[in-house]
């Protein structure tokens, strides 16, 4: 009877301190952010008790808001799309037997292995006015002659941003794709040769339909950490102008860490949430209507 | 013959193409670690000129060696290291037994807790900073770097749990049953069988904890004000003033906080990559 008991919490036990270190340091700080969102917050972080959904609808009726959103979206589709399009070509002109693939892999490691703020400092000075090395080098290559205000605009710093975006994402989708490329069996072109199928034809009909799993797992981890990213835009615009550049988190951070404002940067939280875990349960219904299939 | 050598020539015109769009692509995508490299070596004239040019007039070395003196550099790169070092240590001792649960034992709330794992990862550490400055403020741990420690244990569970579960399922259980009958308990079974076989997971896994809690940012940012307590990420912001930056000084100890960890991640490339999809596609 002892030993069944034992048998029955031993598995338990073994998940006991993952589950301890998540609960403290993840399931509290979300419990905390959503007592925070309903609650009356001081300037210093003293909570004051609740206040109904206060700080959402001073979060909502800010007209700075509905841009911030629309720049997350913009943000999250650009990079995500065009960094998954991207990859996905890079890495079938890896999957070629070539001399020097193995240093071209190493390469293309660069920009996933750097932390986040140095891509982000080292493109800030690059296309600099003044000083940039972008306008150094055109000038050099005789491709200009004066130096070319690459930043006129804050819409053009989000492009850039975006851009910078881009280039750190595409090694994570290249490499997925890669491994998955390379689960494929030969055999598959070889008869599709033997039919006479051309490269478009073998491309559309096997190798998109089998790297799709691969794929779908690196979208949908992208979509999560794009959406989230914030030391790219912190560092190169910190949103500013008014908001222009303005993403959910780095607009939630200014709320808390800049303005007192704990309260709502908790509610724009809890709204960044929400439309992740929409997203996500659009993924996840998609996959069991599938699985049902 | 004819059509033989006509493909033939396409062939080879197919291949110079590739070679030439593959050497682009890796010039972009090493340009900005040579623009900081160049940069690293300019004095602050060179730099400042507005019709400065690509290679630096003289290139003085001295930028690397100053900003060991100029800033604490070292401290930076040791509180990295701690931070990272122990977020791994405390990640794997909580993170194997957890994949070993959900790889080999059959219990209530399996699902569940693997269902909470892929939910955990939709909260960036970003989302909850207000949470967690609370947390670790209650805790005494806000501006501490055993804060960040924990915190980075915490946020990589679930890309620990996700890549050793997949590596233990692709070890068959046999042997371990046959240590069994041999009279080995689980505990032995699983340090002197699953562990040895799974070594190469088990590395690529440490290692790319290690990278991402070297390479974190944002939760530094906030949570730490002293100055010997900050990471190298957060640290070379000394050099990034409101007024001026000394740029050759920021990129010389940006390399220095980069280089490492990009040839360690070189070294897991392969496995990590085909471990993120197979844990995915086991689900």
């Amino acid at each position: 009877m002892k030993k069944r008991t034992l048998r029955k919490t031993e598995p338990y036990m073994w998940i006991a301190p993952s589950i301890v270190l998540m609960a403290i340091f993840i399931v509290i700080p979300i419990f905390s952010v959503f007592r925070t969102a309903f609650s009356e917050v001081s300037k210093s972080g003293l909570i004051k008790g609740f206040n109904g959904v206060d700080n959402f609808v001073k979060v909502l009726s800010n007209p700075d808001f509905a841009l911030v959103l629309k720049n997350t979206l913009v943000w999250t589709i650009f990079v995500v799309v065009l960094s998954t399009v991207l990859g996905f070509i890079l890495a079938l002109l890896l999957n070629n037997n070539f001399r020097g693939r193995k240093i071209a892999r190493a390469i293309v490691v660069f920009p996933w292995a750097t932390t986040l703020v140095v891509q982000a400092s080292i493109w800030t000075f690059i296309i600099n006015t003044d000083f940039g090395t972008l306008n150094t080098l055109l000038r050099t290559l005789g491709i200009i002659e004066q130096n070319i205000n690459w930043t006129p605009t804050p819409e053009a710093w989000f492009a850039w941003e975006i851009a910078c975006g881009i280039f750190v994402t595409i090694p994570f989708v290249c490499f997925t794709a890669l491994s998955g490329l390379q689960g494929i069996d030969s055999s598959y072109y070889e008869a599709a040769t033997v039919d006479g199928a051309n490269y478009w034809q073998k491309l559309f009909h096997i190798t998109i339909p089998l790297v799709k799993p691969s794929l779908t797992v690196a979208t949908v981890l992208n979509i999560i950490y794009v959406f989230n990213s914030f030391p790219i835009i912190w560092t190169m615009t910190k949103g500013a102008p008014a908001h222009k550049t303005d993403t959910l988190v780095t607009y939630l951070y200014t709320l808390a860490f800049y303005n007192g404002k704990r309260g709502e940067a908790a509610a724009v939280s809890v709204i960044g949430f929400l439309i992740l875990l929409a997203c996500a349960s659009v993924y996840m219904v998609s996959t069991l209507k599938k699985g049902d299939e | 013959m004819s059509l033989n050598h006509k493909s033939n020539l396409k062939q080879i015109i197919l291949k110079m193409l590739l070679y030439f769009v593959v050497f682009f692509i890796c010039v972009f995508i090493l340009y900005p670690y040579f623009s900081m490299f160049v940069t690293a070596l300019k004095s602050r004239d060179e730099i400042f000129n507005p019709n400065g040019t690509i290679l630096p007039i003289n290139a003085l070395w001295s930028n690397f060696t100053d900003i060991w003196t100029l800033a604490p550099m070292g401290r930076y790169m040791l509180n990295s290291l701690l931070i990272a070092g122990g977020s791994t240590i405390i990640a794997m001792v909580c993170g194997i037994p957890a994949a070993y649960a959900l790889a080999r034992m059959k219990f209530k709330g399996h699902t569940v807790f693997l269902g909470f794992i892929i939910v955990s990862q939709m909260f960036a550490p970003v989302v909850l900073l207000v949470g967690i400055y609370r947390v670790l403020s209650d805790l005494h741990l806000s501006d501490s770097i055993m804060g960040l420690v924990f915190i980075n244990a915490a946020f990589n569970q679930a890309f620990t749990i996700w890549l050793l579960r997949g590596t233990f399922l692709s070890i068959s259980e046999e042997m371990e049953q046959a240590a069994k009958i041999d009279g080995c308990n689980r505990i032995q079974s699983m340090f002197k069988v699953l562990l040895p076989m799974a070594a190469p997971g088990i590395v690529t896994t440490l290692i790319f904890i290690f990278i991402n809690a070297w390479n974190e940012y944002t939760v530094a940012l906030c949570l730490i004000s002293t100055d010997v307590f900050k990471p190298i990420t957060v640290g070379v912001n000394i050099f990034n003033g409101y007024n001026m930056i000394q740029w050759q000084y920021l990129f010389a100890a940006s390399l220095f906080a980069t280089l490492p960890v990009v040839f360690l991640f070189m070294s897991i490339e392969k496995n990590l990559t085909s471990g993120l999809t197979a844990g995915g596609v086991k689900g």
